[in-house]
């Protein structure tokens, strides 16, 4: 009973060393890389994506400038939107 | 010819022309490329579940940590109701990998670094997450258009900007995977073209410059390979979890 006992305790103390190594590791492994490499291409599609949709919107109604010109600046606001976004979620990982 | 950097990315078929009414549907090099990848990540799997001896052999390690790796991805991503969507995400990660790193062999095909496949391959999960989201949420999943404490005034605006926001998520998960990979290919065969050009004299430069870019190439293939299956459980995790 006594043997374990002990190793649980031990077990314990094991388990949350680990846990420290990996709260460390956290902060400086790959993912912050890969986070940082997807912030830059969110904006870029929104503004793509944006202008995409006045395009054809444009063609469809025939008001050719007008509703790419409204599009792109919301597709530049939704990109904007989704590096917030992003961002925020890493702030409440963090 | 062979110093065109943008030839490597040329797509040819391989054995006969096949046209089923009037769609061409020849074997072509992406197509054996891919292939390839599947039956590396068939084999893998085969072989390193086969024998289940209590010390792992490196096949069963790998397999293993394959598994427990992509397993901790969904569970700290997308929480314990994405769990039975594992192997839809396994499957993915695994295939972009194994297409990346496949890519990185000398004389191979990087099919990633084709835009209609990455694009493919993020309209399933843009369709399928939106689908899921419905069957989940009925009508409701639509609120997600609509953030919470907006003056009305500004909502029409707002919507829009949201909707814009949503369609953007496919063209983003598909271009920054076909960007990586096709600017690393473009500027590893750039660099290899000027160890040529300069000789023996001035060639060692760029030389070591290719092989610093190769040890970054094959993070940036991992990286990406991650990225694409970290944002599907992200997006899962929206579609399965509103307001989170």
């Amino acid at each position: 009973m006594k043997d374990l006992k002990e190793i649980s305790t031990r077990l314990k103390i094991a388990k949350k060393k680990i846990k420290g190594v990996d709260e460390i590791k956290r902060g400086s492994n790959a993912a912050s890389l890969g986070k940082a490499l997807k912030i830059s291409t969110e904006l870029v599609a929104a503004v793509v994506v944006g202008s995409t949709i006045g395009f054809l919107l444009d063609n469809w109604f025939g008001t050719k400038p007008l509703l790419i010109i409204c599009f792109f600046f919301m597709g530049v606001a939704a990109g904007i939107l989704n590096v917030i976004k992003s961002a925020k979620k890493m702030h409440n990982k963090l | 010819m062979a110093l065109n950097p943008m030839h490597q990315f040329e797509v040819y078929k391989i054995g006969p022309e096949i046209n089923i009414s009037g769609i061409n549907l020849s074997f072509t090099n992406a197509s054996l490329f891919m292939t390839i990848s599947a039956v590396l990540i068939l084999s893998l799997m085969f072989f390193g579940t086969k024998k289940k001896s209590l010390i792992p052999s490196k096949i069963e390690l790998i397999t293993e940590m394959s598994y427990s790796f992509v397993a901790k991805m969904i569970n700290d991503t997308a929480g314990s109701s994405a769990r039975s969507f594992f192997p839809f995400i396994f499957t993915l990660f695994m295939f972009v990998l194994f297409c990346n790193m496949v890519g990185m062999l000398p004389y191979s095909f990087t099919v990633t670094s084709h835009i209609i496949v990455t694009f493919i391959l993020a309209a399933v999960v843009f369709l399928g997450v939106t689908v899921i989201g419905f069957v989940k949420h009925g009508i409701k999943y639509l609120e997600l258009f609509v953030p919470k404490g907006v003056p009305i005034i500004l909502l029409p605006l707002i919507v829009i900007i949201e909707i814009i926001s949503y369609l953007s998520r496919p063209v983003s998960l598909s271009v920054r995977l076909f960007a990586n990979m096709m600017a690393g290919h473009t500027m590893l065969k750039v660099f290899g073209g000027f160890v040529i050009s300069l000789g023996l004299l001035g060639g060692w430069l760029p030389l070591g410059f290719s092989v610093a870019l190769t040890g970054l190439e094959i993070l940036v293939a991992f990286l990406q390979a991650y990225v694409f299956a970290i944002l599907t459980c992200i997006y899962l995790n929206d579609a399965l979890n509103l307001h989170h």
